[in-house]
């Protein structure tokens, strides 16, 4: 299952809110948090990262890791906060008015 | 900051930065995951370059570069293209610029879309000259327009006490330079008190030019004195650099207010008191006073006769009723120029416009040649995922690359052209200066055309690469060998439309050099660089109705012509009342015996004047000395025409005479017939008259002078003698007779001389355009051709066969252009006809020779690849295959 489109990009804000990441693992991170229930193309995710930083939300920065590997490591900006927390609380209004018009009613027999 | 990171992108060594670094990153995660997990990185890589947002203009970049790099692939193509455009933009800039120069700019004043100009209306006809007390009624008993006045002036010159060359000046009315709002450069301008007292100002502004020639923009030229006409002036100002005064094509340099005209023009009587019937010396330009309509100034001018009597009077001294005043705008300026050459100037606009369209079929014809040599390369690029809009946007872009080239040259192209062409139409008297410099207007006219002539050629291209099918552009391409026409036909058509254009040009070209050589057969005078002509004008010549005078003028004269004739070199000299091939302006009604009235032209000549100017005498005598005496008795020559006419064949009976004013006038001499003055009308009949007996009152000359040897020689010497007449009267230039006509027929010889250089342009055009066309159609039909060869055709047959398909696009063009040509000459037949001398727009031998020529330059393109297609051998041809 891919996510709606503009949904991508509140996922990555919200997988970084954790700990920064690098491209590769922030894809394996949504897949793992979802229950493998959402798959992100690669595809996808590498112009939303691009996209996201040219926004200033988030920020990378070239590390090296523990194994001597040196990756893009990805992290969330005050400005990237403040976005997820305004994201979120759009995302709940969104999801309650999906959930009043698609609850069963009352002459409804599934 | 988003914008900021975006702008930053388009820094090359930016980019390079970020795409280096993506570059990185992507191999850094590829090495993370597991092969194919991560799908087409590349695409990945060009969606996040998208994110940028430059992707539209990346591409352009690409296609600008690419553009670049094909077309200087293949020089031959590129230079020939912007060659032919480069001509084409060139000639279209040329042309604008010199009409909107003399027609469209505006002054360079304040404000020149309100200044008016004053005119006297009869009819439909508006006469913009008033003489001084006709302007001063209309301006004292004016309230709603503010008026002011100018005349031109020829002044003689002198700086701490030596001549100048004698300079062209202005005399302005005290309210000319506030009306027109222009503001001195240094100093201070002419105003209201400068211009109360007659010959009580002696003051003068200069202009820039003039100050930067003559003074080298020395500040300290305000307060200097220049003498004019032998009167000390105080210089007090110099004009902007911009200003030439209200008419086009003029450039005065000196001005001096209006109430110094008895001073300065010692020629001249008092203009100032001449009555209202005399000289219409000035021009009056107005401005509406605030809140007044034009309506308002037209009622107001209207109401003021007859209680103020400024109308001008009749022969019979009766008021001429039905004249009234009128404003017109001016704010382009006045201009004989403009009234003199617009309509050769309309016609060369024509000429240079079908030069652009032919200039564009060849471009057109040659980039639809190479993109069909192309399809290959657009194959492999749709193949490889190009979109068809990518592929047209390519060839748009190259079209435009070319089209930019071609106009950078053609502006160049369009200086030196320019530079020709303001020399011819300065040929005449007086020097024309054009304010050429480009302006907005110039260049978004350049930028149009070589815009509109890109997208025009590469339009048709580029819509056919896009129709390309990739499978059959895949294949090799037998197109030929089936001799399928289709692929090549708008090629054909283009060609076929050049031949039919460049016709048109080539019958102009021939009508118009045509004409103007049947214009100079016209002159009877032989070796006309042998003879120099120099206006005389005496002082006190110009005044009418003093007693005296003309015996005094005589003497001045008869001392003026001994000295000449005493130069070395000087054949003979004689003095006539107007140069060649000025208008006799002195026309009389003669009485035939068979009671007709004939209009009859009078000339004031001094003996010697028929043999000066080659001009010779049937029967009877020249002018003896004897006949200038004041007792002689009253004797004239006349022309053959005038026995022919006037005297109706009656001389052959013994001596003649004619009655003029009521006196006998004997006749002792014809003279041949020439066409002099008017080369292009029947010659009129005229009398000739010597000084004394000739009862006009003024009396400036022109000396007609026949040198041997070298004219140059003789000039020096011949100025000499004329400045001993009186050293403060303006001398005129010296011109030999070749000059005068050169000067008379400078609108025929402008329109020739540049409609045979297009006739050139056009034939080369096509030429390379049949070129193109029949070298790609051998090539193309090189393996038929190998066929043909090999079953046994002879070469001249194949020679035949690529020649008579060059002939049948020459005859295709041909019947296009002849009812072209036919209808065009119709519609124009007005402006064409006014610049033709005994021909018709349709004048079947100059079209014959125009046919003649394009095919003979036809066959002459067509011959390199008919012996090209001949000399095929079927062996490589069919290797080939």
């Amino acid at each position: 299952m891919e996510p709606l489109y503009g949904v991508l990009d509140m996922l990555v804000l919200r997988t970084l809110l954790f700990g920064p990441l690098h491209g590769y693992a922030i894809a394996g991170a949504i897949r793992d948090n979802s229950g493998d229930a959402l798959t992100i193309e690669f595809g996808s995710l590498y112009p939303a990262l691009k996209r996201l930083e040219l926004k200033g939300w988030i920020a990378a920065k070239w590390e090296t890791s523990e194994r001597n590997r040196r990756a893009k490591v990805y992290r969330l900006t005050p400005a990237g906060r403040r976005k997820l927390l305004k994201e979120k609380s759009e995302w709940a209004e969104f999801v309650s008015a999906v959930a009043r018009i698609m609850k069963p009613t009352a002459g409804e027999i599934d | 900051m988003m914008l900021w990171k975006r702008l930053a992108y388009l820094l090359p060594w930016r980019r390079r930065a970020a795409e280096r670094d993506m570059r990185d990153e992507l191999q850094s995660i590829a090495a993370m995951a597991r092969p194919g997990e991560l799908g087409n990185l590349t695409i990945a890589a060009e969606d996040a370059r998208a994110e940028w947002g430059w992707t539209r203009l990346e591409q352009t970049m690409q296609d600008l570069g690419y553009a670049v790099r094909t077309l200087r692939r293949s020089p031959g193509f590129t230079a020939t293209a912007v060659l032919s455009l480069a001509l084409g933009i060139g000639a279209n800039t040329a042309l604008f610029t010199i009409v909107n120069a003399v027609t469209w700019r505006l002054l360079p004043i304040a404000h020149p879309e309100t200044l008016l100009l004053l005119g006297q209306r009869q009819g439909t006809a508006i006469d913009n000259g008033f003489s001084y007390q006709q302007y001063r009624m209309i301006r004292d008993h004016t309230r709603v327009v503010d008026l002011a006045a100018y005349g031109r002036a020829r002044l003689n010159v002198s700086i701490d006490g030596r001549a100048e060359p004698a300079a062209e000046g202005q005399l302005v009315s005290g309210r000319y330079f506030p009306l027109l709002g222009v503001a001195p450069a240094i100093g201070r301008a002419l105003g209201p008190d400068d211009d109360r007292v007659p010959a009580g100002h002696p003051v003068a502004m200069i202009s820039h030019g003039y100050w930067k020639r003559r003074f080298g923009l020395d500040p300290a030229v305000v307060g200097r004195s220049i003498s004019l006409s032998g009167v000390a002036f105080t210089i007090v100002g110099v004009t902007p650099p911009e200003f030439f005064g209200v008419e086009v094509g003029t450039s005065p340099d000196l001005f001096v207010p209006v109430m110094m005209q008895p001073v300065v023009m010692p020629v001249s009587e008092n203009l100032l008191a001449d009555p209202i019937n005399g000289v219409s010396w000035l021009r009056v330009i107005a401005r509406l006073e605030p809140g007044v309509s034009i309506a308002q100034a037209h009622a107001a001018l209207g109401s003021l006769a007859p209680a103020v009597e400024w109308r001008p009077r009749n022969k019979r001294g009766d008021v001429v009723a039905d004249v009234t005043l009128a404003l017109t705008p001016a704010a382009t300026g006045l201009s004989d120029l403009r009234a003199q050459f617009s309509t050769p100037l309309r016609i060369l606009m024509g000429v240079v416009g079908i030069i652009l369209l032919i200039a564009c079929a060849n471009v057109g014809s040659l980039v639809l040649a190479r993109s069909a040599a192309r399809r290959s390369e657009f194959a492999v690029r749709l193949a490889l995922g190009a979109s068809r809009s990518r592929l047209i946007r390519q060839v748009l872009v190259e079209g435009l690359v070319l089209a930019s080239l071609a106009g950078a040259c053609g502006i160049g192209l369009a200086y030196l052209m320019m530079r020709v062409l303001v020399t011819y139409v300065s040929a005449g008297r007086s020097p024309v200066t054009l304010d050429l410099a480009p302006d907005a207007r110039l260049l978004g006219f350049t930028a149009a055309v070589s815009l509109l002539t890109g997208l025009l050629f590469a339009s048709v291209p580029a819509f056919r690469a896009s129709r390309l099918d990739m499978a059959a552009a895949g294949r090799k391409d037998l197109a030929g060998t089936r001799h399928s026409v289709g692929s090549l036909h708008p090629g054909r058509w283009l060609v076929v439309s050049q031949v039919a254009l460049s016709l048109l040009l080539l019958i102009a070209a021939g009508l118009f050099v045509r004409s103007l050589q049947n214009l100079q057969r016209q002159d009877a005078a032989a070796d006309r660089h042998q003879v120099l002509i120099v206006r005389v004008e005496p002082r006190g010549s110009d005044q009418r109705n003093i007693p005296g005078t003309s015996a005094r003028l005589d003497g001045i004269y008869r001392d003026l012509l001994a000295r000449v004739e005493r130069i070395p070199g000087v054949q003979s000299a004689s003095l006539a009342r107007t140069a060649p091939l000025a208008p006799i302006s002195l026309g009389t009604r003669l009485t035939t015996p068979s009671g007709g009235e004939v209009e009859t032209r009078i000339l004031t000549i001094y003996p010697r004047y028929f043999t000066t100017m080659g001009l010779s005498i049937a029967r009877g005598r020249d002018f003896s000395e004897d006949d200038l005496r004041p007792d002689a008795p009253l004797v004239a020559l006349v022309n053959e025409t005038f026995v022919r006419r006037v005297l109706e064949g009656r001389d052959t009976q013994g001596p003649a005479a004619v009655t003029l004013s009521g006196q006998r006038i004997e006749i002792i001499g014809v003279v041949k017939d020439s066409r002099y003055p008017d080369l292009r009308r029947p010659t009129p009949p005229i009398l000739y008259q010597t000084f004394l007996q000739t009862r006009t009152g003024r009396g400036q000359m022109v000396l007609h002078v026949r040198v041997a040897g070298s004219a140059a020689r003789a000039i020096p010497q011949l100025r000499e003698a004329v400045q001993r007449i009186d050293p403060d009267v303006p001398i005129f230039d010296i011109q030999s007779l070749v000059e005068e006509m050169n000067a008379a027929f400078v609108q025929e010889r402008l329109v020739a001389t540049l409609s045979g250089f297009f006739g050139i342009v056009a034939l080369t055009l096509v030429c390379v355009g049949l070129y193109g066309l029949m070298s790609f159609t051998v090539a193309r039909r090189t393996p038929e051709i190998g066929v043909r060869v090999a079953l046994g055709a002879a070469r001249s047959d194949v020679a035949w066969m690529i020649a008579r398909q060059t002939l049948a696009l020459v005859a295709m063009g041909i019947a296009a252009g002849l009812p072209l040509a036919w209808v065009l000459g119709r519609l124009a037949s007005r402006q064409m006809s006014a610049l033709l001398f005994e021909l018709t727009p349709v004048d079947p031998l100059t079209i014959a020779g125009a046919i003649g020529v394009l095919i003979l330059v036809a066959m002459g393109a067509g011959w390199a690849p008919a012996r090209r297609a001949a000399r095929i051998d079927p062996m490589v041809a069919l290797r080939n295959e």
